[in-house]
């Protein structure tokens, strides 16, 4: 009998992309503005770690892949490397946000006030269980404030600096393309500031906060306090070939300022993503606040934790191992074997 | 004359997948490292629609390299009809409408993953290796900054302290796959989890090696007629895998790195890893045409 050359890998991953594809059966258009009306925190966690802003691309990486969030978040990663850049936009300013949502731990009320926003935080998480049994959930409607908070609030750290309680990052003035591009550059360390922040902005949720959580317990010599988290939009203004200046749109931001105590001065960390994210944002300022001056191999050490929750980059390693590593195993077990045989060839020869 | 009869029709991606900014720094940095061989360079290294660690690094490479007349070869383990390989092979067909071969010695571009092949590469070839782990030092010192700095520095000698621990603690150096080499007499590097049956062939090999790891952003290179010596201490020569002497037991082919298959019964057979050779020596068998390539090992030997 003649050695087949089958081509049967290729009728297998077809057939297996068949079979993972018929549990989501027809995506319709319908579906995908289901799940982005149903779902916008999903769908903000995804665009955040995807780095791509799009709520229906989003929506459609999520009904393509049956909500396998990894393969969801690289199916927009790849789809982004196609994609031109065409301008840059003006920066966004932590006081030119329009915010939904301010709190700070720090102080008790802070200029601009607290705004409580959209959260579950009091909520008592109890399921409406009541849906099964076909009785629909209408939450109750909001009744507005009398008087409505500002949309726009200064930074409680800009405050903390102007009363000398911390020593304020200089302004950076690199501008446009100049602005380092973790997309467009290869991450190197120490890491440019610019990139550490883009990094954090899309790491992988969980992952950040897996280091983070283990910065706060005590693996990290910061304590945090909360001194703002904000859930915000911000105004997307790019300018026209013609010159004028236009807003694209806005885009949902979260962020967080972390601060600890440092002698007479306070230290701060910082972190913002796309989308509403709080938990991503608060352990993602807690690295940044420990960082500096962390111990090499340390989980606070920037190498570390960038590496660590590169979410496109850890989840595809953890699944390559699914892939066929018979030569590497036939290499070590060759070396095994020898190793074994010259042990018991000298177990074998006489005590001298 | 229109504006549009000047331009071509929009297209959801660039040829080869890859826009132009992106090749354009793959080409710079595959010649930096040809420059510099076996030097690590850190590349932006784009996301590709497959997973990271899946051949991201080579795809990005051969994405770049690829043209409409390069005949494409793809192998994993040997295989070119692994699953992976199979996938790869399609995507950059289709990417580029690139043919496609599993014959050695009709490709231009191979892309391989664990595996150099068994026939001779040629001046006109490129391999492309998908590489996990760029970095040697790794055992040694996971931090990738303070590696970059002992490859500066060619301070090696944790590397050889490794080695010579394990000839201590089991009579010989333990490392399987991955056997870090020494470029040029300069760089170590590691030449991908390739067998050590298959480090000798990249030494003063006619063709150019490009080795790229997606994940971990760096990639490589061995140009052509470029000293690759293992690291090997002078009284303890360097040891491929006890292959010679083995038979594929589908092929007959004899003398080249074999996959073990256990057997119901406790024992094992082999079967001719690089499979196109096994297609090649069974077609030679039947009397039909094929040319077979010289061969890096003859009777199990290397030949160089």
């Amino acid at each position: 009998m003649a050695y087949v050359a089958t081509r049967g890998g290729e009728r297998a991953i077809e057939q297996s992309q068949r079979l993972f594809r018929e549990e989501m059966g027809t995506i319709t258009a319908e579906r995908v503005a289901e799940i982005r009306r149903a779902l916008p925190y999903l769908i903000d966690r995804v665009m955040g770690e995807a780095s791509l802003y799009d709520e229906d691309l989003a929506a459609l990486a999520l009904a393509q892949t049956g909500g396998e969030l990894y393969e969801a978040v690289l199916l927009l990663r790849s789809w982004r490397t196609t994609q031109p850049r065409l301008a840059v936009a003006a920066p966004v300013t932590q006081e030119g946000l329009f915010t939904h949502r301010r709190i700070s731990a720090a102080f008790k009320d802070i200029p601009g006030g607290q705004v409580l926003g959209p959260t579950l935080d009091y909520a008592h998480r109890i399921l409406a269980t009541e849906v099964l049994s076909d009785q629909a959930y209408t939450p109750d409607p909001v009744e507005p404030a009398a008087q409505p908070s500002p949309a726009r609030q200064p930074s409680v750290a800009a405050w903390q600096a102007e009363n000398d309680l911390l020593s304020a990052a200089p302004a950076d003035p690199t501008a446009g393309n100049d602005i380092p591009d973790i997309t467009r550059e290869p991450l190197l360390f120490p890491s440019k500031r610019a990139h550490t922040l883009q990094s954090l902005a899309r790491a992988e949720t969980g992952g950040v906060l897996a280091l983070g959580y283990a910065a706060q317990r005590g693996y990290g010599q910061a304590h945090p306090t909360v001194n703002e988290l904000r859930l915000a939009e911000g105004e997307v203004m790019v300018q026209h070939p013609r010159g004028t200046t236009f807003s694209a749109g806005r885009v949902k931001i979260s962020q967080a300022e972390v601060v600890n105590k440092k002698g007479t001065q306070l230290e701060l960390g910082f972190a913002a993503t796309l989308g509403w994210n709080e938990v991503k944002v608060i352990a993602a300022a807690t690295l940044d606040l420990n960082s500096e001056g962390a111990a090499k191999g340390s989980a606070t050490e920037e190498e570390f934790f960038l590496y660590h929750t590169e979410g496109v980059e850890s989840s595809g390693f953890c699944i390559h191992f699914k892939l066929p590593h018979y030569v590497t195993f036939q290499s070590s077990l060759d070396a095994m074997r020898d190793a074994k045989t010259k042990k018991n060839a000298r177990q074998a020869e006489p005590a001298e | 004359m229109s504006l549009k009869s000047l331009t071509k029709d929009w297209e959801p991606m660039s040829y080869g997948f890859l826009d132009a900014s992106a090749k354009c720094e793959i080409r710079r940095k595959t010649l930096k490292a040809i420059a510099v061989p076996g030097c690590q360079i850190p590349y932006a290294s784009r996301e590709v629609p497959m997973a990271r660690g899946w051949g991201t690094g080579g795809l990005q490479i051969s994405c770049t390299l690829i043209n409409p007349r390069t005949t494409v070869k793809v192998i994993d383990q040997g295989a070119d009809d692994s699953v992976n390989a199979a996938s790869i092979r399609r995507f950059l067909s289709r990417v580029s409408g690139a043919p496609t071969t599993t014959d050695t010695l009709k490709a231009d571009l191979i892309q391989s993953r664990h595996r150099i092949p068994e026939e001779k590469l040629r001046e006109d070839q490129v391999l492309v290796l998908q590489v996990p782990n760029p970095e040697p030092l790794r055992p040694v010192q996971p931090n990738m900054s303070i590696a970059r700095q002992m490859h500066a520095d060619a301070d090696y000698g944790r590397m050889w302290l490794q080695l010579y621990e394990q000839i201590v603690r089991s009579g010989r150096v333990m490392q399987g796959a991955s056997y870090p080499s020494l470029v040029h007499g300069r760089f170590v590097m590691t030449p991908s989890p390739i067998p050590r049956w298959d480090v000798p062939k990249m030494h003063m090999a006619k063709h150019l090696t490009i080795l790229s790891a997606g994940r971990e952003k760096r990639l490589h290179a061995v140009p052509p007629y470029t000293r690759v010596e293992p690291l090997v201490f002078d009284d303890v020569p360097y040891q491929v895998e006890e292959h010679g002497q083995l038979t594929c037991t589908r092929s007959g082919a004899k003398g080249y790195f074999m996959n073990e298959i256990p057997q119901n019964d406790g024992t094992s057979t082999y079967e001719v890893s690089d499979s196109e050779l096994g297609i090649k020596t069974i077609q030679k068998a039947d009397g039909d045409t094929v040319e077979l390539g010289d061969t890096w090992y003859q009777d199990g030997e290397m030949t160089q």
